[in-house]
């Protein structure tokens, strides 16, 4: 592919720019012609008339005693048409315009059709004449044209045109082509002209074409050819030398073959090379038709996230922005195994080197002579003060390596191709980076100049000196590297990404503040890692003002949103009015897990205090305030309403954690509320236990309810009583209930606690509490035992309560029922 | 003063070290190491096996670090040749090859059985 790839190049030299010629890989989309390569101003007659003319021409070529076989064939050819064919190869050698050379070939190349009879061409022979009677039937004067004679006329061209013509027909023309290819390569340009190639045979491979003329013929003549020919083409050109590449062509790129190549080719192409670089193999396609904004982003070869290039600043931007991706160079993998080749142009070899297997994710570079190891020499070179000795293509001797310890030499010392001059490594000025892109001869005068001015060595530079494999990196591209992995400590929120990290170091910190007083100053090093910003990106697709609707081009930069949904968010309100509305207990389990979350926090409260530090405690205090204020408030139902709202509380308790939830809250509620809540509790009691009936969990409570009774007052306790006994029946519920008759016998033994401590207390001051002491003695007697459930404790002052109020027979009842 | 070139030591996952001059490193943590050498602990000694360059995949990279040559080094290693100390490997591996066997049995006896984590990738 990379031949094909140099013949481009040179063939892009003519000034053609209407494209690329398509190799099987990819089609270059923009240029994609269907009638081959750059149909520009001719037509396809035209066209084929002249390959039919250079077709010809190859045979003649043959004829007049280029030798190459089986063109003897068409002597009778040459011999009947000199005239026409002759005038041609002078237009060709001074490069015609096409159009006119198209012509001219096809019209000498149709005027020796006819009388053709060489066996393989049998086929096409009789499409070319009827072409060609067609054509100089209708322009006899093309007919007269070509009477020229044709010294050293290279057949080559116009066999391999007409063979690209038949190559439609026939595979076994399209070798023809092919012997082309490597002579159109720069570095032969001046005298080889390669013996005049075949359709008919196996064609040896050269070809009787001027450099020009090679050119001109193949980006004419491959085109044709289309996809097939290309497999053939790279088959055939196998045959010239594998322009194959061995895994250590980077190093031995510069070795003598390239240096051999370079001097017996001079530098022809080196300044059309210069645009090359640019040009060629940098060159993109035509800009998609979208601004950057709007549009997509540019095509890129190499993937966002590749390291930084070569300092070759205005080709690296040009890389940027105009990417190699529509030159593929083939890969080689297939032609690393053959010897390193001798006849390489440069271009070609660049090309290897830069071919995509060479690339790792460092990008290649546009002075691709200079390998890595080359510019870590001159890296090197300069730090050390003086260049690496010898011209930096060449790989330094392996004299100056440090052993390497503990064991044999260097198994690279295979490696270096000719030990270079290890020349007086002195002299005052480095060799510069952007000396970088010179032509080798040019660089290699530098160095031997700069060499010759000599210089002092530095002293102790000698070791780093020694390691020519030093900077292999440059410090761009361990930033970047570093940049990659440092990336990945980026958080917005340490914490919570990191947690054992963070408190882990700063134990460490901590621990070594102490240490460090004592000890002596050790700096250690501390990782900083790169701190992100929370930003919050809301999207907002790209309007035009005035303009009707939305954009109909959607690309990565304006994505497009392609149904309009309306989010409509409801507020924290209306939510739970219609959640309270529609589904009551969804919003109570809700209500339940937002207050045990922060209970949960008012439980903690008391160890974060302690732990927190001083700035920190005011802080924790103020929202351990708010919290319990929250939690007091979610009980209430109603924001204005002071007290505790029952139906809310029962809504919790209907819930089992709700229920739990309470008896953990109780502790921390103000004793007011709480008061309040436990009498909610008594008066509801009866529903409450016909929830609890599967749960049995009510009793949960009783520790935190029996706490906030105790620290009831008289006339509380009797309304708590009054509560629990309230409406008819209640009470024989209650005494079914465990948690019930507990609560009950806990608010007895209360009162009776208070009487027998107190004899000032209040609890006789009004009768309700005698009253409800009998009422509820009535109820223990008239209760069946059975129907009694037993309590979780029966409190031991209770009989001395009833013994007050009752008689000695009832008291023995109630001793029994108590039992 | 100057300072020489610093080594780096890697560890892999397989539990080998290595020891040589870092080249180059990718985003991947791909290392080419040069000169290398690797190092084998059995006990108190150790020996060094030249190994020439290394280019080691990322993913089997446990900690890199570089190598202070300027601290005092103060090792109670003892360094042996290539033989002795791949001697002692040997000797250190079936060692444990044996207790592992016996324990296997014993276990076997026991009618449990502890798969063997042979590929430390297993999850």
């Amino acid at each position: 592919m990379f031949r094909f790839q140099s013949l481009n190049e040179d063939c892009m030299l003519e000034e053609e720019d209407d494209g690329l010629i398509e190799d099987e890989d990819e089609i270059d989309q923009f240029n994609d012609d269907t009638f081959g390569a750059g149909a520009i101003d001719d037509d396809w007659q035209e066209e084929h008339k002249r390959l039919a003319e250079l077709d010809e021409r190859d045979e003649l070529g043959a004829g007049l005693g280029f030798g190459g076989g089986g063109m003897g064939g068409d002597s009778d050819l040459s011999t009947s048409e000199r005239p026409s064919s002759t005038r041609i190869p002078s237009s060709v050698v001074h490069p015609p315009p096409p159009s006119s050379l198209a012509s001219l070939s096809f019209s000498s190349s149709s005027s020796r059709l006819p009388p053709s009879d060489v066996e393989d061409r049998v086929g096409e022979g009789d499409l070319a004449e009827s072409l060609a009677r067609l054509i100089l039937d209708a322009d006899p004067a093309i007919a007269g044209v070509g009477a020229a004679e044709r010294p050293g006329l290279p057949p080559g061209s116009s066999g391999s045109g007409l063979s690209a013509l038949r190559g439609l027909d026939q595979p076994r023309v399209l070798p023809q082509p092919s012997p082309i290819l490597p002579p159109t390569q720069p570095h032969q340009h001046p005298q080889h002209q390669l013996p005049p190639g075949l359709p008919a045979s196996g064609l040896p491979p050269s070809s009787m074409l001027s450099y020009q003329q090679q050119q001109h013929l193949l980006r004419r003549g491959t085109a044709p050819m289309g996809q097939m020919s290309s497999h053939s083409i790279w088959e055939n050109s196998m045959g010239f030398g594998p322009v194959s590449v061995t895994p250590g062509l980077l190093t031995h790129m510069e070795d003598n073959p390239l240096m051999s190549i370079i001097k017996e080719v001079g530098h022809p192409k080196r300044a059309p090379q210069g645009r090359n670089d640019e040009d060629l193999s940098e060159r993109a396609p035509p800009p998609r038709s979208s601004s950057p904004v709007i549009g997509s982003p540019p095509v890129r070869a190499v993937p966002i996230g590749t390291p930084p290039k070569q300092p070759m600043s205005h080709a690296l931007n040009h890389q940027i922005h105009h990417p190699t991706a529509v030159h593929v160079r083939a890969p080689v993998q297939h032609r690393y195994p053959a010897p390193f080749p001798e006849r390489l142009s440069p271009n070609t070899l660049l090309n290897i080197a830069n071919s995509p297997l060479c690339r790792g994710p460092f990008p290649p570079r546009v002075g691709p002579v200079l390998s890595q190891i080359q510019r870590a020499q001159l890296l090197n070179s300069q730090v050390a003060g003086f260049p690496r000795g010898g011209p930096p293509p060449l790989l330094p001797g392996g004299g100056g390596f440090r052993p390497f310890f503990g064991g044999p030499p260097p198994p690279h010392g295979h490696r270096m191709g000719p030990p270079p001059p290890h020349g007086p490594p002195n002299h005052a000025p480095p060799l510069r980076h952007n000396t970088t892109h010179l032509h080798p001869q040019h660089r290699r005068m530098l160095t031997q100049r700069m060499q010759s001015r000599g210089g002092d060595r530095r002293p102790g530079m000698d070791r780093r000196s020694r390691d020519p494999y030093s900077n292999l990196m440059t410090q761009k591209e361990k930033e970047w590297v570093t940049k990659i992995q440092m990336m990945q400590l980026q958080s917005t929120d340490p914490y919570l990404d990191d947690y054992y990290y963070q408190n882990y170091y700063e134990k460490m910190e901590k621990r070594q503040e102490k240490e460090q007083d004592s000890s002596k100053k050790e700096h250690t090093t501390k990782l900083i890692t790169p701190q992100v910003a929370k930003v919050e990106h809301t999207y907002r697709p790209v309007q035009f003002a005035g303009s009707l609707g939305k954009l109909t081009v959607s690309s990565v930069n304006n994505p497009r949103k392609m149904i309009d949904a309306v989010v409509t968010t409801r507020s924290d309100d209306e939510e739970k009015r219609e959640k309270q509305v529609w589904n009551k207990r969804r919003q109570i389990l809700y209500t339940v897990e937002k207050m045990y979350s922060l209970l949960l926090e008012v439980q903690d409260f008391e160890k974060c205090f302690v732990q927190a530090p001083e700035e920190d405690r005011e802080a924790l205090l103020e929202q351990h305030k708010s919290n319990t204020e929250q939690l007091c408030s979610s009980l209430r139902e109603k924001e204005w309403d002071d007290r505790v709202s029952d139906e809310q509380c029962v809504m919790i308790m209907s819930v089992r954690k709700g229920k739990r939830l309470i008896s953990r809250l109780l502790p921390f509620l103000p004793s007011m509320q709480a008061a309040a809540v436990v009498m909610a509790i008594a008066r509801n009691l009866p529903a409450l236990a016909k929830k609890d009936k599967q749960d049995q969990v009510l009793c949960w409570l009783v520790e935190p309810v029996s706490a906030v009774i105790q620290s009831l007052s008289s006339a509380s306790l009797t309304d708590l009583l009054q509560e629990l006994q309230g409406s008819e029946g209640q009470l024989a519920t209650v005494l079914h209930n465990k948690f019930g008759v507990t609560l009950l016998y806990v608010i007895l033994s209360e009162g009776e606690r208070m009487q027998s401590s107190d004899p000032n207390c209040q609890l006789m001051d009004d009768n309700r509490w005698t009253e409800l002491v009998f009422s509820v003695t009535r109820e223990l007697l008239s209760v069946p035992s059975s129907s009694l459930s037993p309590p979780l404790f029966t409190p031991p002052n209770l009989l001395s309560l009833f013994s007050r109020y009752v008689d000695r027979q009832r008291l023995e009842l109630l001793q029994d029922k108590l039992q | 003063h100057q300072q020489l070139f610093e080594k780096h030591l890697v560890l892999l996952r397989d539990g080998r070290t290595l020891i040589g001059y870092l080249r180059s490193i990718d985003q991947f943590a791909n290392l080419v190491f040069h000169q290398t050498v690797e190092r084998i602990h059995v006990g108190k000694k150790f020996g060094d096996i030249p190994r020439g360059i290394f280019i080691v995949r990322g993913e089997n990279v446990v900690l890199l670090g570089e190598i202070d040559m300027d601290k005092p080094c103060d090792t109670v290693l003892q360094q042996v040749s290539i033989e002795e100390i791949l001697e002692e490997q040997r000797l250190q591996q079936q060692a444990k090859q044996e207790t592992e066997k016996v324990k296997m049995q014993v276990l076997k006896d026991r009618g449990l059985s502890i798969p063997k984590a042979d590929n430390l990738d297993e999850y």
